[in-house]
């Protein structure tokens, strides 16, 4: 029994050791954010003098600073991204789940081959055509970036449908419902943890984006950035002495509704895994 | 959906000849106008949508794509300048030839006109069955029937045409465009409207690799970013993979106290953007960083000098070759362990539990337990992961650059001339070259190459892996 105890505990030990290595960046950015100092902290872990006004500050947008205005331009942006998304991608889904049509296969195939080549390649050609357009610096051009691929990612939701009972639908149409009644009235219904986990995946995708959103909106001014450049624009070197503490407040600040969000997220793939009508 | 039996079911080519050869007058007229068939059937309808649609390409091709086409092969010739206007009296712009709108909207023309004719074969095969079903004497759809169908038997076309022209707008045509630029000596030498650039057929492929005689040595950077960047992916993939799967298992033992209070730990880190944990972290290592101060203070800086490790007053965490490389691959297992946990976990609670059962009751021990079933069934489960796995850490823009950029800088001449670093993948490396120096010809070709090496790789491994297509059930 003391052998069980002690294998017990070291078990639980090492995890805590983990966990704490784990952690320590994400303790260290709360604890700094709350610091009185402007700039990084480098002498002691924990700030020396304590306080909340950077997160005031974010609230008081300066040259640099906009917080409320990132904030709000990057949640249009996702609110747009996720209305196009989710519709795309469930209209795909759908499609290639319960149509048989000629190009079906055709079509799959042609979207595992794209989906090797990752996105961040055809970025080059696809700023040079948001340029041609004027479209670059524009919230328009980001949400068509974000957006318009976006059914090629609907491998996740395809599988969800692929357990939607088929005699449900053969009784429907039977019972004189379209096609698309059968979309909307039997398997959207039916499949709401895939689709919360598509809302928020793309609702998510703006807001952990950095690369498209620096290349597209990098010659704007501060209030048209979204938080990512924001965020990142104030490590510049010569303003990281300045800001480093209201870039760890803002942080905190995206980083909770994001968490929160991502962990739902990852409740409903897991619910989702599970199938739509659990027998 | 069934077939219909007895339609024979041939290509859209096949389809196309024998409805050219055996067609009546209005099939053939079809050929030259879309709707003709239709019109002859009484489907004005549809006669009235083919003809406006065969109006609008060649309006198209009349008004727009004829600028643009025939300057296809040079690119332009004729460079901005200054002239004088003596009507106006004052200086004009001449009319120039802008490189890059002649290559984009000559590839724009070629997709129309290469859906149009896809849509031209189709229509006249389609007209021809209508022929048939006419002599057969089989009702035809009215034009709100045709309408109707796209809820019903053709609501696949519905649901999928926005879906695929987003994709070939924003992923097709950019990856043909970024293939032709290439091909181009676009850069900040020649930089529309102000200059032309024009086709150098293979160059950029030949500076790349070591020929072509240029002063910038390309393939000096090319190699050694191309070496680091499969030594990352590696390295990358792998530690994540089995750190994974070890901390997975690890939370899934009977031994832990509360599994699920552990993973949420562990899922904060991953919840957290990474342009928040990772900028954070870069200045966490930085060479005046917090880690800097506690490593002078308890001694290992000055340690580490002493045994010549480094020879500079902090340790160079993520400044320095060597030092920098390690750092990124440990903070990427930071972030990255996580999220293949949550993978694993996934895939762990699902194992077959009947055969550990049994292997339970034949007397196995864990550790073979461990061996012969869960792993193989972890391997089978999440194989093509790896590989999927390997060619996103081939493209992991965003770990180097959020980790590096402004951080680094390459004390290395020879990487220097061609705006290379030590610490650079092909991608973050084709990411500096568009955005800081406009060198969009190195940066089209480097593209390709990485495209060439992910498709090869996935290729190669899937064969392997699914042996072959993979079966529908895998996706699921």
């Amino acid at each position: 029994m003391r052998k069980r105890n002690i294998k017990y505990f070291t078990h639980n030990l090492v995890l805590a050791i983990l966990a704490f290595i784990w952690l320590i960046p994400i303790v260290w950015l709360v604890c700094t954010s709350f610091s009185d100092y402007d700039g990084m902290n480098t002498s002691t872990f924990f700030p020396k003098k304590w306080s909340i006004r950077h997160y005031i500050q974010l609230f008081h947008p300066d040259t640099v600073q906009q917080f409320p205005a990132w904030f709000r331009n990057t949640f249009i942006i996702a609110v747009f991204t996720t209305i196009i998304s989710t519709l795309f991608v469930l209209m795909v889904a759908y499609a290639m789940s319960f149509i048989r049509f000629r190009a079906r296969s055709f079509m799959m195939n042609m979207s595992v081959i794209l989906s090797l080549f990752p996105g961040v390649l055809a970025m080059i050609a696809v700023y040079f055509t948001l340029k041609t357009f004027g479209l670059t610096n524009s919230y328009i051009g980001l949400i068509l970036v974000y957006s318009a691929s976006s059914g090629m990612g609907y491998l996740i939701c395809k599988g969800f449908f692929d357990t939607v009972p088929r005699a449900l639908c053969e009784a429907a149409k039977i019972d004189g419902c379209s096609q698309a009644g059968i979309f909307w009235k039997i398997v959207i219904p039916l499949s709401k943890p895939i689709i919360v986990y598509t809302v928020i995946s793309s609702f998510l995708v703006p807001w952990m984006d950095f690369v498209y959103a620096k290349m597209i909106m990098n010659a704007g001014i501060s209030e048209n950035y979204t938080v990512a450049i924001g965020l990142y624009k104030m490590l510049d070197k010569s303003l990281i002495n300045s800001y480093f503490t209201v870039f760890c407040a803002g942080g905190v600040l995206v980083s909770i509704p994001i968490s929160i969000l991502f962990m739902i997220m990852q409740k409903c793939y897991v619910e989702g895994m599970t199938g739509a009508v659990k027998g | 959906m069934k077939k219909q039996k007895g339609e024979k079911k041939g290509n859209i080519f096949t389809d196309f000849g024998t409805a050219v050869v055996k067609g009546d007058w209005a099939v053939k007229l079809t050929l030259l106008w879309m709707g003709a068939g239709y019109a002859k059937r009484k489907q004005y309808g549809r006669a009235i949508v083919m003809t406006l649609l065969e109006i609008g390409v060649i309006v198209f091709t009349l008004r727009f794509a004829l600028q643009y086409v025939p300057k296809f092969n040079t690119l332009g010739t004729v460079v901005m300048e200054k002239v004088f206007n003596m009507q106006t009296m004052k200086s004009e712009m001449n009319d120039y030839d802008n490189s890059f709108l002649i290559l984009l909207f000559s590839l724009f023309s070629f997709v129309i006109w290469f859906v149009a004719a896809a849509v031209w074969i189709a229509n006249v095969g389609y007209v021809y069955k209508l022929q048939l079903k006419a002599e057969r004497g089989e009702k035809l759809n009215t034009f709100k029937q045709d309408i109707h169908s796209l809820v019903e038997e053709n609501f696949h076309i519905t649901l999928l045409s926005l879906p695929t022209l987003g994709v070939v707008v924003f992923t097709m045509i950019p990856i043909i465009l970024l293939v032709l630029v290439s091909f181009t000596n676009y850069d900040q030498q020649h930089m529309p409207p102000n200059s032309l650039f024009t086709w150098v057929g293979l160059d950029n492929y030949l500076s790349l690799i070591g020929g072509g005689g240029l002063t910038v040595t390309f393939s000096y950077a090319f190699v050694r970013v191309l070496g680091w960047t499969l030594v990352w992916a590696f390295f990358a993939t792998f530690t994540n993979y089995f750190g994974g799967i070890l901390l997975a298992m690890f939370l899934n033992s009977k031994w832990t106290k509360w599994p699920k209070f552990w993973r949420t730990l562990f899922v904060i880190t991953i919840a957290v953007p990474q342009f928040v944990s990772l900028l954070l972290v870069r200045n966490f290592f930085s060479n005046g960083g917090i880690v800097n101060t506690i490593c002078a203070n308890i001694g290992l800086t000055g340690f580490l000098r002493d045994i010549g490790m480094i020879s500079t007053s902090y340790i160079p965490f993520l400044s320095a070759p060597g030092w920098a490389h390690v750092m990124i691959i440990l903070i990427n297992i930071w972030i990255g362990v996580p999220y293949q946990m949550l993978i694993a976990t996934g895939v762990l609670t699902n194992l077959p539990a009947d055969q550990l059962e049994s292997a339970r009751v034949d007397g196995a021990t864990p550790a073979q337990i461990f061996r012969k079933i869960t792993m193989p069934y972890l391997f089978f489960v999440t194989g093509p992961t790896l590989i999927t796995d390997f060619v996103k850490n081939i493209n992991n823009f965003n770990v180097i650059y959020l980790l590096t950029e402004g951080v680094y800088t390459t004390t290395n001449q020879l990487m220097a001339n061609s705006q290379a670093k030590e610490v650079d993948l092909l991608v973050t490396w084709l990411f500096r070259l568009t955005q800081d120096y406009y060198n969009y010809k190195m940066s089209s070709t480097i593209g390709v190459v990485v495209f060439i090496i992910c498709a090869v790789f996935t290729l190669l491994a899937f064969n392997k892996v699914t042996g072959g297509a993979g079966k529908e059930s895998d996706y699921a």
